[in-house]
């Protein structure tokens, strides 16, 4: 329902922008359009209500609404929407104080103060106070049923959380914590009331749980007090798992469903061609990277690391591994990170200098070497197949050995000399504490560096951000020289969507679907 | 003929068991086990240390099969390992969703190839007769999920856009849109019809060629009863079986059926399982569908032995 224009009684001094003056300020920068987008709230131009149908893939029987448990794609397409945190990632990856007004540490990051904003309401009508914080941080960290993040809360010292007034709560950790907020952003820390049960799910989130069938779908209603204003727009949410590419693509162009996250590659044209539906193409911060491992033969020798790095043609690899959806790479992560090194050139390909490296490090004779791949994610075999035929120029052979992705994350996960893997979008103290510092539970290089984790450790205790950055800087440049990772590219998230659902952003976070943001959408019919 | 079905039914039995130990140690077989395919990623070694311990995955091999086959004789087939709930909970509204499509499938099926059948042996080396051969060969051939990708491209996202190329509902309420149930029952028609109507064909021209028929039009009945009364009751006998047996197959069928249109079914359940190591319900599925295949494939010896008064009075 559009709605009429206001009547204008004033005077004809002040006209209304003309179309002309719009235009231009969409033109001046994209970032304008969400703004403008986003104030409009309940009463601007487009059609409130409706439901929207998601397909969404993967899942089965062991789907989950647990706010502190997903894992599966369709468990974090609906804890993003029954749940809010503390704080939240905007599509450009900064952080958005969400049920939070601020949160903020003392000197050097051992206490953090969190005040919550005023007036906030769970799905069953109750305040979120104080109470719900500390309840929502002792079920993520407890001991004998932890969350998923309950990890990045080791040094959280759970005994002593203390409650200052209804909205108020410090929190004391025992080392320093300098990157809380993005922990707080995350999708597993929603926050919950005081007895939460998951087989009846209230959060404080945009959409309020009606009906749910694990490994099928789930219905979603409007919550009504949502904190921010005039929204969600839609009714109803309606989730629907789809564990095959080929149906969730089907529905889409079928008309059965109005947006699909993860597009495969090979289905963009099927859907660009047809004139109702478009695609939502988003740049992020996933990275597919080739693993070796730094202490064993032949990755044990930094020569040959920058080897493999330098035979790397990266454009290629993203044109055919990624049919062009994403970008290259520079051999380090968190490309979003403030501190991200940019002055550091990009590596090409340089079969001669890799050749004259090998020959260094004794392989002047060529080199074999297994890489182990697997359907891990849309792109990893396609990558290590380019791969194979960049090396032979360079005299090394690639043996593949592709395994299926439960053989890969099996018992010999972390262990293989030669792999792949894929990360979503992390800031960079939080990635190097999941996958590079030595006590990291995804540490597949092993790498143990002694210069960069002082680097790591001098950075988790620098408040200042600046400061910080300029750290991270070096620590970034010494995984430059002599990591363990080829990153090669970050990928792109593409979903698509039929033209009538707007308010969908491209977001870097990659999360499908501006982090299955349905709250922002609007159906026009 | 008693005898010989109890004999029958105790064979039965025996296949079950082979099929459910044979189907367990094959799981084992699979890399990584449920809790592994669970925690996925997450897996840290302490995870799944507490998740084995809760599954009771430790235990040895034979006690793992032994408990599962003692609730067995007590109608219990165990917890599923993923939906974290009794199998019989998970899987009744799945059971029910594929047999409704099964029904619909058989019911669709049986009548239109019998009929197809008979019409193509009275119209015998003439073009329909020709074109039915033909295009019942080439069905024949090619496998049933590519038969539903074609259907799929042709009425749904292609060429016509008549109905919905996935099913979109849950298991518990198939009959809301029947609309979406076109396509799936169509391959399943498709797939379960060319054998009947082979055998409808044959028969039906055994028959048209017997002496009785041949008296039945000398005696100068009108053909539309020589056909109706003599010739088509006759035929329909040893068509029974192969119609048997092609509904035994959906049972099995119906898996790649289901997860090419989404159809939250048993096959889908099974596929799901299978992801996710959660063996009490691959067991559960599996033997389900052993069992239909036994009882199937039992009516059809026991339609058979009716049909045959040779066989009948010799075995008695």
């Amino acid at each position: 329902m559009p709605s009429l224009p206001l009547p204008d009684h004033r005077p004809h001094s002040t006209p209304a922008p003309s179309r002309r003056t719009v235009l231009m300020a969409g033109a001046a920068g994209a970032a304008v359009l969400p703004a403008l987008s986003a104030c409009g709230g309940g009463d601007s131009g487009g059609t409130e209500g409706g439901r929207l149908r998601v397909g969404v893939a993967g899942g089965s029987a062991k789907d989950t609404l647990d706010a502190h448990k997903a894992t599966d794609n369709t468990d974090i397409a609906r804890v993003y929407n029954l749940y809010d945190g503390l704080c939240g990632f905007n599509p450009d990856y900064s952080i958005e104080m969400v049920l939070a007004e601020s949160v903020e540490p003392n000197d050097d990051a051992t206490m953090w103060t969190v005040k919550l904003k005023e007036g906030l309401k769970f799905h069953d009508g109750s305040d979120v106070t104080a109470d719900a914080v500390i309840f929502t941080l002792n079920r993520i960290t407890d001991p004998d049923d932890p969350g998923s993040t309950a990890e990045q809360f080791a040094t959280l010292d759970r005994d002593n959380m203390e409650k200052v007034d209804e909205l108020t709560v410090e929190l004391p950790f025992t080392d320093p914590y300098v990157n809380l907020l993005e922990v707080f952003a995350e999708y597993g820390v929603g926050i919950v009331p005081e007895g939460y049960d998951p087989q009846n799910p209230v959060g404080a989130g945009p959409f309020k749980f009606s009906e749910f069938t694990p490994g099928e779908r789930s219905l979603f209603v409007k919550h009504e007090q949502y904190w921010r204003d005039g929204e969600p727009h839609i009714d109803e949410l309606e989730i629907l798992n789809f564990p095959d590419e080929t149906a969730r693509v089907n529905a889409l162009v079928g008309g059965q469903v109005d947006v699909i996250s993860q597009l495969p590659h090979s289905q963009i044209k099927v859907v660009e061609a047809d004139d109702n539906l478009d695609i939502l193409d988003s740049e992020t911060g996933m990275w597919l990277p080739f693993t070796m491992r730094v202490d064993q033969e032949p990755f044990d020798d930094v020569r040959v690391r920058q080897a493999f790095r330098l035979i790397v043609d990266r454009e290629e690899m993203v044109e055919q591994a990624l049919s062009g959806y994403g970008s290259v790479g520079n051999d380090m992560y968190s490309r979003f990170d403030p501190g991200y090194n940019d002055d550091l050139p990009q590596r090409e390909q340089d079969i001669e200098e890799a050749k004259k490296l090998l020959a260094e490090a004794g392989y002047s004779d060529g080199l074999e070497v297994e890489l182990v791949t697997g359907e891990i994610s849309p792109g990893a075999v396609g990558a290590a197949q380019v791969f194979k035929e960049q090396a032979k120029k360079a005299g090394v052979t690639v043996d593949l050995k592709q395994v299926t992705s439960t053989e890969f994350f099996g018992d010999n996960y972390l262990q293989w000399t030669f792999a792949q893997d894929y990360w979503s979008s992390r800031n960079y103290l939080a990635q190097a504490a999941q996958g590079s510092m030595p006590d990291a539970a995804y540490n597949e290089t092993h790498w143990d560096d002694e210069e960069w984790i002082e680097l790591i450790q001098k950075a988790r205790g620098t408040v200042d951000d600046d400061e910080r950055a300029e750290i991270l800087k070096e620590a970034m440049e010494i995984e430059y020289e002599r990591g363990g990772y080829i990153v090669w590219g970050f990928v792109n998230t593409v979903d698509g969507f039929h033209k009538k659902v707007k308010g969908l952003e491209p977001s870097v976070t990659g999360h499908p679907l501006t982090s299955y943001g349905f709250r922002r959408v609007r159906i026009d019919d | 003929m008693i005898r010989l079905i109890l004999h029958r039914l105790f064979y039965g039995l025996v296949t079950l068991f082979v099929v459910s130990l044979v189907v367990f140690l094959a799981t084992q077989a699979l890399p990584g086990d449920a809790a592994q395919a669970m925690l996925g990623r997450e897996a840290t070694p302490e995870r799944l240390a507490a998740l084995r311990d809760q599954l009771r995955l430790n235990d040895p091999l034979a006690v793992q099969y032994g408990s599962w086959i003692a609730g067995i004789f007590t109608f219990d087939l165990g917890m599923s390992y993923a939906a974290n709930m009794p199998v019989a909970d998970h899987l009744a509204p799945r059971v029910t969703a594929s047999l409704s499509l099964m029904a619909i499938a058989a019911l669709v099926a049986t009548p239109i190839s019998l009929l197809l059948g008979a019409y193509s042996a009275l119209r015998r080396d003439r073009a329909l007769d020709h074109g039915t051969s033909m295009a019942t060969l080439i069905l024949a051939a090619i496998p049933e999920f590519a038969v539903g990708i074609l259907l799929i491209l042709a009425f749904s996202t292609g060429w016509l856009q008549l109905f919905p190329a996935v099913y979109a509902g849950s298991a518990s309420d198939v009959m809301r849109d029947p609309r979406q149930l076109v396509l799936p029952v169509a391959t399943l028609v498709l797939a379960v019809s060319p054998p009947i109507i082979r055998m409808m064909r044959a028969s039906m021209i055994e028959v048209l060629e017997s002496e009785y028929v041949q008296q039945a039009r000398l005696k100068g009945l009108p053909e539309r009863t020589v056909i109706l009364r003599h010739a088509g009751p006759n035929a329909i006998g040893p068509v029974a079986q192969v119609i048997a047996l092609q509904l035994g197959w959906l049972a099995g069928g119906v898996v790649a059926i289901e997860f090419l249109f989404r159809f939250p079914g048993i096959g889908l359940a099974l596929m799901d399982a299978i992801d996710t190591r959660d063996i009490p319900v691959i067991q559960a599925v599996t033997l389900l569908i052993a069992v239909v295949y036994i009882v199937v494939n039992l009516l059809a010896d026991v339609v058979g032995l009716a049909a045959n008064p040779k066989v009948r009075v010799s075995s008695r």
